[in-house]
């Protein structure tokens, strides 16, 4: 099996709303996959029922061939969550340490996703003392440890200085091409560009599963934010 | 099984390198050595009979002091700011899962939602036994520098003694670091569930049990609260007049009704994070 994720037919509903309306989609093995819309269309919930944290009402989520959230995917599967989830009154380092021992890993595997993440020079400073872009690297560090099969990451850029995103980026598409998969959320589509596959999502549907390319093309527009404009114009206008 | 000692070494990892650890740790020791020796030698020195130290007599402030007491020395301040002190310890571990957002996070990458909590009340049962022994090894050490200075005769507790002291400080502190973690689950907040667990532990329980004088009848329930139980366990080995020590009920019985206590509080907290939403 080649795909990493498999969605099919997917239904979530949250506080009695429907907000996933039935998303099918696959997410390729060793791809940097891209998951944008606005906030509020459903990115997040997406991502939960990926992860396995998110009831759904109907439809079937396979990740790594198994059922999302499977005893199974707990070794092969990270995820970073939107704000970052790590202990502000442990360093760097210990934070690191900490989520490599949940995994039965040791402190060499943990400092090397410091390093991967550019803290190598901060991993003894307390993370309640860092900054923003930090606590998220850091938060990042703590997905990284144990190279995961697939990284599933919510917004790993917000706050993040255009150089820091560069670099992150960068070490996204390594990452892959040593065969892991990452499906990384944003709603800045200036990042959508950097992916290799795209999920536009607009009020819990997806319009689109496609390349970059592929959705210039389809839209007639080299700008990407310009074509996706045009595929939500075109969407409401097929409504 | 691995997975339990992964989560197990994962919260020992966290709770040794977190610095609010050691210092509620050495709070609880500061505040037994000052009530349990510092404070009835001076009294001691200076002829006894103060309020504070409930106008005991000088002969009765040493012999407190003596090795041969350790078992009460070692608990006469469990049950009440100890316990308070433990109860701190098990709030702020879970709560401060739910307020830097790391349960989600753990509760993926961990075999499963119980191992991952098992995990942290292994932890904290480690460093709860850690603190018990700690304490009986200052006191023993201190109630031996009191023998030898006033020259007294160094005579040990019998084993089972000791043995039923360092159980009875475990089941105590346990019991209150349960109530703690149970707290934390529920408030899903560290400072909520630290308050909550102040006002219970320092004030509601006596306000029960006053009323219960009041009105009558109700003592059947007060005399089993959490704290009054906790106190009675102490009150076994000795010490009464000591604040929160109590002869309500006998040492097996309290120590029946704590363990039941702490059973309960697990396995409500373990469920309660099992079944909801974490996110």
């Amino acid at each position: 099996m080649d795909d990493a994720v498999h969605v099919q037919d997917l239904l979530v509903d949250r506080g009695g709303h429907p907000v996933l309306r039935g998303i099918s989609f696959t997410v390729p093995r060793g791809s940097v996959t891209g998951l944008l819309g606005p906030s509020g269309c459903g990115k997040t919930t997406l991502i939960r029922a990926v992860v396995g944290v998110q009831v759904v009402r109907a439809g079937s989520v396979r990740v790594l061939g198994e059922p999302a959230g499977s005893r199974a995917l707990r070794r092969s599967v990270r995820y970073m969550t939107q704000a970052p989830s790590i202990y502000g009154d442990l360093s760097v380092a210990e934070n690191a340490r900490y989520f490599a021992r949940l995994i039965g890993l040791g402190p060499a595997e943990a400092a090397h996703a410091v390093e991967q993440v550019g803290l190598a020079d901060a991993a003894d400073q307390l993370v309640g003392t860092l900054s923003g872009g930090q606590r998220t690297r850091t938060s990042l560090a703590c997905a990284l440890v144990g190279r995961p099969e697939l990284l599933v990451l919510d917004e790993p850029t917000v706050g993040l200085d255009p150089v820091l995103r560069e670099e992150l980026w960068t070490t996204f598409h390594r990452m892959a091409a040593d065969g892991v998969t990452l499906l990384v959320s944003s709603h800045v589509m200036d990042e959508a560009g950097r992916c290799d596959q795209l999920l536009l999502m607009r009020e819990g549907a997806l319009l689109a599963d496609a390349t970059p390319t592929q959705i210039r093309q389809r839209a007639g527009s080299d700008d990407l934010e310009q074509a996706f404009l045009r595929l939500i114009r075109t969407q409401g206008l097929a409504a | 099984m691995t997975a339990l000692f992964a989560s197990t070494r994962a919260e020992l990892l966290r709770l040794t390198k977190w610095r609010v650890t050691w210092l509620l740790i050495a709070v609880w020791l500061t505040l037994n050595v000052t009530f349990v020796y510092v404070i009835p030698y001076l009294s001691y020195r200076t002829g006894g009979g103060g309020e504070i130290t409930d106008g005991q007599s000088p002969e009765s402030l040493l012999a407190d002091m003596m090795p041969t007491t350790l078992a009460q020395s070692l608990t006469q301040g469990m049950p009440l700011f100890g316990g308070a002190i433990m109860l701190i310890l098990g709030a702020i571990t879970v709560g401060s899962g739910f307020g830097w957002g790391t349960w989600k996070t753990v509760f993926v990458q961990s075999a499963s939602r119980s191992t991952a909590f098992l995990g942290t009340l292994v932890a904290l049962a480690v460093v709860v036994v850690g603190t018990v022994v700690t304490t009986l090894a200052v006191d023993a050490g201190l109630s031996v520098l009191v023998a030898v200075t006033e020259a007294q005769p160094i005579d040990w507790p019998p084993a089972t003694d000791l043995a039923a002291g360092v159980g009875s400080g475990i089941l105590i502190f346990g019991m209150w670091t349960a109530a703690g973690v149970l707290l934390g689950t529920v408030a899903r907040s560290p400072a909520l569930a630290v308050g909550l667990g102040l006002v219970w532990a320092m004030a509601l329980e006596n306000l029960l049990a006053a009323a219960a004088n009041l009105l009558g009848g109700l003592e059947p329930i007060t005399d089993v609260l959490p704290g009054r139980t906790a106190g009675s366990l102490a009150g076994s080995f000795g010490g009464g007049g000591t604040p929160g020590v109590l002869t309500i009920l006998g040492g097996g019985t309290a120590g029946l009704v704590l363990a039941a206590y702490l059973l309960a509080f697990v396995v409500i907290s373990l469920t309660l994070i099992r079944r909801r939403d974490v996110v």
